[in-house]
């Protein structure tokens, strides 16, 4: 298949509606993240293409056939699931086999109590074990061929769960959220295994997540969902350099972007005794504007002489490599950090250490070229409504 | 009531704490005792009295001389005890009738089971009520019509048509049984199965039964000895001698004096021993499959 | 420098898609009756249909040689059956029947699982013994206990002589007829009260009877406190459960007694059995069988209102 295309996909359960209206085209050996909070929709989304699920209304559309009708099996598709999903009865290197085996199945084979023996007899065939063991060896998985998955770990697990998907080398992968029971440290392990397995096959892989760090380090496209809508479909550069709306922009990042309201008077706007010159070509009518600025795109000294925002200093945390310094905006000046802004601090990334504490005055100077202005009402981000050519992405900053 | 609170009331009141617990358990034993004694005597009894008298000759039996401790020793003679019963043969048409009711039933069982649990359809609630429902009616009142179906079938007098018959009875059980095995078990199973390849039937065959066996086992269990215990349509629809379930062959002996009584109970205590046997082999397996299959990984 | 909601907008028209080829979706939607079928047409063939030609055969006469050879009498049957003292004293056995063996099979039978609640030596085999009954076949269980009651040989009426007590045709005689009926039943099913309450007694969390003692409570307390609350639910179910059984229970009282003696313990359904094999017209015994049911229907329908006022006094 070279090319994934969903259109006008819509579905309800019962009085709710889980997904809105979504479209999106996807080329072949894209990897795309489905991104969002739970209950954005995005595994819905997923079991719709794989066809675990029925759209209420729209199109799944593999290189112009519709498939909406066909199952998983007749769309060519994989599955790895949350829960890895493996057959618990089987061995390691039987659950691999199974869909090879199952391939083999004439119709008759299908006969209960023909099945179970023509599933073992094809399973042991010389070619369907050739290919077992190759995935087994390219998943690390050679030693536990007789181990049954209740005595393996779960990054194990999801190995055998990847193996399963990756044996019969499908037309399109499909994972639902595979790495959210495992620990840190096996996250970012099998993240890696998995990109690896994306460049191995070159096919399209489509992968839900909630896990920012995942979409960011693993997608060459995200599409962002919340509550069933498209928030954003587009590159992670693009998306966290120019987040389409406030949603997104505190969506990634850790920590997420600093949102407040400012005042805009003759095209600049300003906030606490700021002014903020916007980054070319960004129209700002008068009025209020939230204003976005990402926390390493801030920088705060001890000396409240140097301009921008005076403040006080109310956390410090030492991550290593950066610090993070979170800093309350002195009360005078009346400023207005967005609602989202739980913990009512501005975040500032540092790297290296610093000399400052808690309780320190200090100033916080912007790098206001590169902060993103939103609608205050909408929270739409105010670039999106220029008009201009599409432009490639956007070089690196920095 | 938290710990700090048990806690604080146990320092406050030491010596309640002390007195009561103990004190009232040894009140109430002797007491438990005795009851227990009188339950195990209450149901054990009737076994053991059946064994003392296939053991005992017939002129121990009558005029109330039946002795209290069994003749061992006749153990070995059995065979010869039982004489002109016929039970190996009756057994046997037991072993058929039970063997195929419950391989008739698991067949229903596991298909509707299957149905009822995974699948959302039209008449599913109507469905599920029928075979709730059904669980009231009395053999005894369905007898009769289906004597009259029956007959103008011709299906009377043959163990087939009693296995019919029998199904219709213990396969609600079964059903409920299966249902609940299956619905213990994660239906992304299922999925993983139907994105490999698995049409519903081969989902069911390779994966979801290898998975609900204990309960089919308990389902077999509890319909085998259903169709091992059943009496009445039995009766009804078998009228030749020799093709009697034991069940029938034992019960004609009830108030008759022409077959010695010590041949008749050795005969019952072979009808009863398998079912005693199996059930307590089976029982914790019965309730834990009753409560629905277990699942790893 | 552009924002990007979307990469690329949808390339080719609606009406050039075709659908790819699918054998799947018609199996959708007819495989749930495909595996429910079975069992339900099973269902209504040996059971509705039976209850409904019951019906039928109720308003006939029809001997039992000739069962399709019946003759229509309309409501005779039921204005016979009606009128007869025979009937009135079917439905008082059964109901005298089925009222003692639920009470003493669920008072034997919780009783007995209160007693098992707590751990002993030997509690392994004590509860082995208590489930015996339930495994013994019912003709097993008839054919002994009917030598146990035999009025001239049997052992009750040696034991019983110990006291001074003549010896009794406990099968025979109108006075116990009923009552060794009954006990017989209440031995065979009492060991299912008996499982049944205590799976529910030993689900209770062990904490809860610790923090009552702390409160100094003593036995019936805690019972009244902890223990019922919990097992009320279980034991109204197993209750409602041993009624409909009793109702239907045939076996263990055609054998011991079939129905007599002087008709004493001819409940609903040895009557109809009775009137149909012995006396052999299906008609009349359709009719009580259809009187019987309607006995059933009553009592499920009580116990359902009964647990609907429960449940709402609850919430």
């Amino acid at each position: 298949m070279t090319k994934l295309s969903l259109r006008n996909i819509s579905k309800r359960f019962g009085d709710t509606r889980v997904i809105h209206d979504f479209s999106a085209e996807v080329d072949n050996g894209e990897f795309l993240v489905l991104l969002g909070a739970s209950g954005s929709g995005k595994s819905t989304l997923l079991r719709i293409i794989a066809g675990l699920t029925d759209a209420t209304s729209g199109d799944v559309v593999f290189d112009n056939l519709r498939v909406n009708r066909q199952s998983p099996r007749e769309r060519d598709v994989a599955f790895v699931f949350q829960s890895y999903a493996l057959y618990p009865h089987l061995s390691v290197r039987d659950n691999i086999a199974f869909p090879l085996a199952l391939d083999k199945f004439k119709p008759w084979h299908h006969i209960p109590g023909v099945s179970s023996v023509a599933r073992r007899v094809f399973g042991a065939g010389k070619d369907v074990s050739e290919k077992v063991a190759s995935v087994s060896a390219m998943l690390d998985l050679d030693q536990y061929g007789k181990r049954k998955p209740g005595g393996l770990s779960g990054g194990q697990r999801q190995r055998v769960a990847l193996a399963r998907a990756l044996i019969r080398n499908p037309s399109l992968f499909l994972l639902d959220e595979p790495l959210s029971n495992l620990d840190a440290k096996l996250r970012a392990e099998l993240r890696g295994e998995i990109v690896r397995l994306h460049r191995l096959t070159g096919k399209t892989f489509v992968y839900v997540t909630h896990d920012q760090v995942e979409a960011m380090t693993m997608a060459t496209q995200i599409v962002i969902l919340h509550n069933g809508i498209v928030q954003q479909h587009a590159t992670p550069q693009e998306i966290y350099t120019r987040p389409a709306n406030t949603y997104v922009a505190r969506f990634i990042g850790s920590p997420p972007m600093n949102l407040m309201r400012a005042e805009v008077t003759d095209g600049a706007a300003s906030m606490g005794g700021l002014r903020l010159t916007p980054p070319e070509g960004y129209p700002l009518g008068n009025g209020t504007v939230t204003v976005g600025i990402r926390p390493e795109h801030l920088s705060v000294s001890g000396d409240a002489g140097q301009g921008g925002l005076p403040g006080t200093v109310r956390r410090v945390e030492d991550l290593g490599a950066d610090t993070l310094i979170g800093i309350q905006p002195d009360t005078a000046l009346n400023l207005d950090l967005w609602e989202l802004n739980r913990d009512e601090l501005i975040w500032v990334r540092q790297p290296g250490q610093t000399r400052l504490m808690a309780g320190d005055p200090c100033s916080v100077q912007f790098q206001d070229r590169l902060a993103s202005y939103f609608d205050t009402e909408t929270g739409l981000n105010l670039a999106a409504h220029r008009e201009a050519a599409i432009a490639p992405v956007l070089p690196p900053l920095g | 009531m938290s710990t700090d609170q048990a806690q604080h009331r146990l320092q406050q009141a030491p010596h309640k704490f002390r007195l009561k617990a103990p004190g009232q358990r040894q009140f109430s034993k002797p007491f438990r005792y005795i009851m227990l004694a009188a339950l195990v005597l209450f149901s054990g009894f009737p076994l053991y009295w059946m064994l003392n008298t296939a053991l005992s000759e017939d002129s121990e039996l009558y005029g109330q001389a039946q002795g209290w401790w069994p003749h061992w020793e006749r153990l070995a003679n059995l065979s010869d005890v039982i004489g002109s019963v016929p039970i190996f043969k009756w057994l046997t048409n037991s072993v058929v009738i039970a063997g195929g009711t419950t391989l008739l039933s698991l067949v229903f069982a596991v298909l509707a089971g299957y149905a009822l649990s995974r699948f959302k359809f039209h008449g599913k609630g109507a469905a599920g009520f029928l075979l709730f429902a059904t669980q009231m009616l009395p053999e005894a009142l369905l007898v009769v019509p289906i004597y009259a179906l029956f007959a103008s079938m011709g299906l009377l007098n043959g163990m087939g048509g009693l296995i019919l018959a029998n199904v219709a009875f213990t396969m609600p059980v079964s059903v409920w049984i299966i249902k609940g095995a299956i619905d213990a078990i994660p239906y992304e199973i299922e999925e993983a199965a139907s994105v490999d390849g698995c049409p519903r039937v081969t989902t069911l065959s390779l994966v979801l039964i290898p998975l609900i066996l204990p309960s089919i086992a308990a389902a077999a269990v509890i319909n085998f000895f259903d169709g091992w215990n059943e009496f009445l349509l039995a009766k009804t629809f078998i009228a030749e001698r020799d093709l009697w379930p034991a069940s029938v062959g034992l019960a004609s002996f009830i108030g008759q004096y022409l077959t010695s009584l010590n041949s008749v109970m050795a005969a019952a205590l072979l009808f009863t021993l398998p079912a005693l046997i199996f059930f307590l082999l089976v029982q914790r397996r019965i309730v834990s499959g009753l409560t629905a299959g277990s699942v790893k990984g | 420098m552009s924002l990007r909601t979307s990469i690329s907008p949808p390339a080719v028209a609606q009406d050039q898609l075709q659908d790819a080829p699918s054998r799947h979706h018609m199996w959708q939607r007819i495989s749930p009756y495909i595996y429910v079928g079975p069992a339900v047409i099973y269902l209504v063939i040996f059971m509705i249909i039976p209850v409904v030609q019951g019906v039928q055969l109720s308003f006939t006469k029809t001997p039992l040689v000739k069962p399709d050879g019946g003759t229509n009498v309309g409501f005779d049957n039921y204005s016979r059956l009606l009128g007869s003292s025979q009937f009135y004293n079917s439905l008082g056995a059964t109901l005298l029947y089925t009222a003692a063996t639920v009470i003493f099979a669920v008072a034997i039978g919780a009783g007995s699982a209160l007693l098992l609640n707590r751990a002993f030596k030997g509690r392994t085999l004590v509860r082995a013994i208590i489930t015996f009954p339930w495994a013994v076949p019912t003709v097993a269980t008839a054919l002994i206990f009917s030598w146990i009651f035999n009025r001239s040989d049997g052992v009750l009426n040696e034991v019983v002589g110990v006291f001074g007590v003549g010896q009794q045709g406990w099968l025979v005689d109108p006075k116990y007829g009923m009552a060794a009926v009954v006990l017989t039943s209440v031995w065979k099913v009492m060991p299912l009260v008996m499982l049944v309450v205590l799976a529910s007694l030993q689900s209770i969390p062990a904490e809860l009877y610790e923090a009552t003692r702390m409160d100094g409570a003593g036995a019936l307390e805690t019972f009244k406190a902890v223990t019922w609350p919990h097992i009320a639910p279980t034991v109204r179910v197993v209750t409602l459960l041993m009624t409909i059984w009793s109702i239907r229970r045939f076996e263990i009282i055609y054998l011991l007694t079939g129905g007599g003696p002087v008709d004493s313990t001819n409940t609903l359904v040895v009557n109809v059995y009775r009137q149909a094999f012995s006396n052999q017209e299906l008609g009349r015994a359709a009719a009580i069988g259809a009187l019987g049911l309607v006995l059933s229907l009553l009592v499920t329908v009580v116990y359902f209102i009964i647990e609907r006022r429960n449940a709402a006094k609850e919430a």
